[in-house]
């Protein structure tokens, strides 16, 4: 799994190449290794319910499709792959 | 100019003709107030954002639609909707006062496949190619991106470009693929073209759409808009209260007479409860982030947005805050839940007026501080983004959303309607001057002065806004229209404009607050203007001129008429029988593709939202809303259509300068230039002659010397008449889905570009490629060379009231209406054209040399905005087609 800042918990998008760190509000980009404060964000690939298929696919539950970077804080049925990082 | 033999005329002569030599020295704009500085940082922010895509809501959408296969079709709709609502991410920035957005990213959007997957199935493979070649960039590399302002016009790192506008993260790419398979042969798109197809003439209508005489499709590309929303039944009833509602009327139709009611009621109440979710889980957001927050204002602010958003969430709004968050997140509900332009916010300084009043009159909010909301507000309406593709997005909207407030107009017992929050309004838009919300001014007489003059202050400052729009015009309009559905005079107070132009029905809505009982006006139509997209008038010219054919593409599209074309009443008549097949083919396989999305995707929110859809329990696509005759045919390239007719008609028949044949030929020839499309100059300031130039310069000359509209000349003039009768009237022999008559719509929003590039040059001189006049009834650029006061005469030479609207575009010298002294003259001159009876006029106050340097140094101008047709937008974020249509358009340096 990656480390990048669109992987931590404190990421927030403006848009499809950068954002916010939501801790102290610098601009970072999407794609940049995190910092020493990263937190992994609920994720399907953080998730004990995902697996992972090809790159960018995998399957949710073993019957839904679903890719590996999608956001899943607002999914109630999430569960940690085995610990948060 | 033209005294010279045409023999001694040199190129530059023949092409100042429609316009002059832009000089050296710019004159600026006057002087404007600046934003709050929070409303500045969010601004800045926006300007710094990239139009981005994602799948989140597609994603969940299409998951919850899969599982329910078999389910009833609105309730699998609801359903799908309410995971869509519950799952989306929940996105704060910083400072912001008014929250929550479309997407998950500050300019979100995201693709509706089942409206249409063709795009994505049509581009798979260069997509799906893309994102495996991807790869990581600095964000150095995207923020030299300045050509384009926000526009992700090509793929970078790891972001693709789709549709030359939106990005889209690559590991998202492969399941929006897999999203767009599911949806084949499912989508409204793919359900539509399937019975399209059993419409007599519909091979007519495929030849009809290649060779682009029609825009676009309706039911599947923009299905709703041009609409004005309904804020009223949240701001009542709170969403409890409606979805209490909704189960006391469930359960009182269960198994009785007319169980699609039943069906209805449960949806709309799934619907609501998606939207709970959706509120609460930025309650949630907003809870975390204070918890992070070290700065005590911010986190004050932070825990107050989760306390307003979790009260809304259920209850009415208990005080001005509490109503703005509450429109603003139904505002996004709906454009959530179908892909929609110009879904506009109509009169929300009435809307607003209850909450703001009792909150001022207590002292709890100040004029600043409502400022400051206003402001914030013009930011989150300027974030909205339409995801269509780039045919619409670019083409038609050029990147623009329309959600057009109006203020001014009429109460309901026909008093002035102005009121001090409007006043705010106007002044929120000249200091933070944004394309969203546009704002209209429904002018009226009985307006005070000191209104009007604070609308002038606004429009002269260069934001484009407020367009000037004739109160009793409209009203007139709409009696006409609606009466049949039993509108009366007090109900059509409350219209109000949808999208950039659309005058749209309103209703006066009966609010309980504070004690008090007001009216407050609201939406009560469906869209307005759906139908026969734009029909482009040149283009069916030439193929009249070359008999059913298009000469660009050598296809047949008509039946060939074999006349010679040797009077200029056979010309018309077959111009008209030309015109008839188009419109007529174009509604039937339209009103298929309507009763496709009806079927398939049936609106919900903006359904429940709509008088009278849950009294009476049946959505929009089932003539649940109040009035439901809005589907139109909509033009353009009129002006340059009557030019034509006005040139051939003097040249050919009445002093015979020259043959049809002749005629044909230099059209072919392109009067001896270059096409527009080869040199990439798209107005008539920049062409390049070819070899040829001077074997057809007599007849370009002959051709262009003919009589132009926006002279107030009556050889020209009467044509424009003679045709603008005859359009209005033949639209009623069209009926809609609901069998309700067509009405005639004239605007042309960004059309008159890609419009004009695919038609040759025109028998007015127009060369190939070049974009037509814009909106209605705008002169061709350069060519009204008799002022102001001429034109209008021109323009008013047929009764508004016929059509939805009208549209005339003006460009004036900043130095023309400078000071107290040029906005009175300001005021006068746009009076003098609505007392004439026309419906709507609105100005770019600009000195053209400043979009001439925008276009040559872009990155220093990415806040530069202009008017270009219903719409103000970000000059950057313009395509060259029509920024040079925008340059060349006739600049009045006086008034008079």
């Amino acid at each position: 799994m990656e480390n990048a800042h669109k992987n931590c918990r404190f990421y927030l998008p403006v848009d499809a190449f950068k954002g916010f760190c939501k801790r102290d509000k610098n601009r970072i980009n999407a794609d940049d290794s995190c910092c020493e404060n990263f937190e992994r964000a609920k994720q399907c690939q953080s998730c004990a319910y995902f697996d992972h298929l090809e790159e960018f696919s995998g399957k949710c539950m073993q019957r839904f499709f679903a890719y590996p970077d999608m956001n899943a804080l607002t999914c109630s049925d999430f569960k940690w792959l085995t610990q948060k990082n | 100019m033209h005294s010279s033999s045409i023999e001694n005329t040199t190129t530059m002569e023949t092409l100042n003709y429609y316009g002059k030599n832009i000089s050296e020295t710019i004159e600026g704009r006057e002087a404007k107030p600046n934003p709050t500085p929070r409303a500045e940082r969010l601004r800045s922010l926006y300007l710094d954002t990239k139009s981005s895509a994602s799948v989140e809501f597609p994603y969940w959408y299409t998951r919850r639609w899969e599982e329910l296969d078999g389910e009833i079709p609105v309730i699998r709709r609801a359903e799908a909707l309410k995971s869509a609502f519950s799952h989306l991410t929940p996105v704060i920035y910083p400072e912001e006062l008014l929250v929550m957005g479309k997407a998950s990213y500050l300019r979100g959007s995201y693709p509706m496949p089942w409206l249409s997957e063709a795009y994505f199935m049509a581009t798979e493979d260069r997509m799906y190619n893309d994102a495996m070649q991807a790869g990581k960039i600095s964000a150095d590399t995207v923020t030299t991106m300045g050509q384009g302002g926000g526009n992700v016009t090509q793929s970078m790192g790891n972001v693709l470009s789709i549709a030359g506008k939106f990005g889209l993260r690559k590991e998202e790419m492969p399941v929006l693929m897999n999203i767009a398979r599911r949806w084949y042969n499912k989508s409204v798109d793919d359900i539509g073209h399937k019975y399209e197809q059993m419409v007599p003439a519909y091979k007519e209508k495929e030849a009809i759409m290649r060779s682009v005489i029609c825009m676009f499709d309706s039911g599947y590309t923009l299905p709703q808009g041009r609409e004005v929303i309904n804020y009223y039944y949240p701001l009542q009833y709170g969403i409890d209260g409606i979805i209490a509602y909704c189960h006391q009327r469930a359960a009182e139709i269960a198994g009785k007479y007319e169980m699609d009611r039943l069906y209805f009621y449960k949806a709309a109440a799934i619907t609501l409860e998606g939207i709970q979710k959706w509120i609460l889980n930025y309650a949630d957001e907003a809870r975390f982030l204070a918890g992070l927050e070290k700065d005590k204002k911010q986190q004050l602010e932070y825990a107050e947005i989760a306390n307003r958003l979790q009260w809304i969430a259920s209850k009415p709004p208990r005080n001005f805050t509490d109503a703005l968050q509450l429109i603003w997140t139904f505002h996004i509900a709906v454009l959530n839940e179908d892909a929609i332009s110009g879904l506009s916010p109509g009169r929300l300084g009435k809307v607003l007026y209850p909450f703001w009043k009792t909150d001022f009159d207590k002292g709890l909010i100040s004029r600043e501080e409502t400022l400051e909301w206003l402001e914030c507000m013009r930011v989150k309406f300027t974030e909205i983004d339409c995801f269509a593709s780039m045919g619409v997005v670019g083409g038609v909207l050029s990147g623009n959303t329309f959600n057009n407030l109006c203020v001014g107009g009429l109460d309901k017992d026909g008093k002035e309607a102005s009121n001090e929050l409007e006043m705010l309004i106007l002044e929120s838009g000249m200091r933070c001057d944004t394309p969203q919300p546009t704002l209209s001014m429904l002018y009226d007489e009985k307006l005070p002065e000191e209104f009007l003059l604070k609308g002038i202050e606004c429009t002269k400052i260069g934001t484009g806004y407020p367009a000037w729009v004739n109160n009793s015009t409209a009203i007139d309009f709409l009696l006409n229209n609606y009466g049949e559905e039993g509108m009366k005079p007090e109900e059509a107070r409350a219209w109000s404009i949808g999208g950039c132009l659309e005058t749209s029905p309103g209703s006066w809505m009966p609010l309980d607050f504070a004690g008090k009982k007001w009216l407050i006006p609201g939406g009560s139509a469906p869209a307005t203007s759906v139908g026969v997209h734009f029909i482009s008038l040149p283009k069916i010219l030439e193929i009249v001129i070359f008999n059913g054919t298009d000469p660009r593409t050598g296809q047949r599209i008509y039946p060939e008429h074999n006349r010679k074309l040797d009077s200029y009443e056979e010309i018309w008549t077959i111009f008209q029988d030309y015109f008839r097949r188009t419109v007529e083919v174009l509604t039937l396989t339209n009103n298929i593709q309507h009763d496709a999305w009806r079927k398939i995707t049936p609106s919900l929110v903006n359904s429940l939202l709509k008088p009278d859809c849950l009294s009476s329990g049946r959505d929009i696509g089932n003539q649940g809303a109040r009035y439901n005759r809005t589907f139109n045919v909509e033009i353009t390239g009129g002006v340059n259509l009557v030019n034509s007719l006005a040139s051939i008609k003097k040249n050919v028949f009445d002093e015979g300068h020259f043959s049809i044949s002749t005629l044909r030929d230099a059209i072919k020839a392109n009067f001896g230039y270059k096409s527009a499309l080869e040199t990439g100059y798209y107005s008539l300031l920049e062409q390049v002659k070819n070899e040829n130039f001077q074997s057809w310069l007599k007849i370009h000359k002959l051709c262009i010397d003919a009589p132009k509209y926006g002279n107030d000349n009556p050889y020209v003039d009467d044509i424009f008449k003679k045709w603008t009768e005859w359009f209005c009237t033949m639209c009623s022999d069209y009926k809609s889905l609901y069998n309700k008559p067509l009405y005639a719509c004239m605007i042309s929003v960004s059309t008159h570009a890609p419009m004009g590039a695919v038609t040759l040059a025109s028998p007015d001189g127009r060369l190939c490629g070049t974009t037509f006049a814009d909106g209605s009834l705008s002169a061709y650029p350069g060519s009204d060379k008799k002022g102001p006061y001429a034109l209008f005469s021109s323009a008013t030479c047929y009764d508004h009231s016929l059509a939805q609207n009208s549209q005339l575009n003006m460009k004036i010298h900043p130095s023309a209406v400078k000071g107290r002294e040029g906005s009175r003259k300001f005021l006068e001159l746009i009076r003098s054209y609505l007392r004439k009876g026309a419906f709507h006029v609105q100005f770019n106050i600009v000195d053209s040399r400043m979009l001439k340097a925008a276009q040559l140094h872009p990155e220093q101008y990415r806040g530069l905005m202009v008017r270009v047709a219903g719409f103000t937008q970000y000059w950057v974020e313009l395509g060259k087609q029509i920024q040079d249509e925008v340059i060349a358009r006739t600049e009045y340096e006086e008034l008079s």
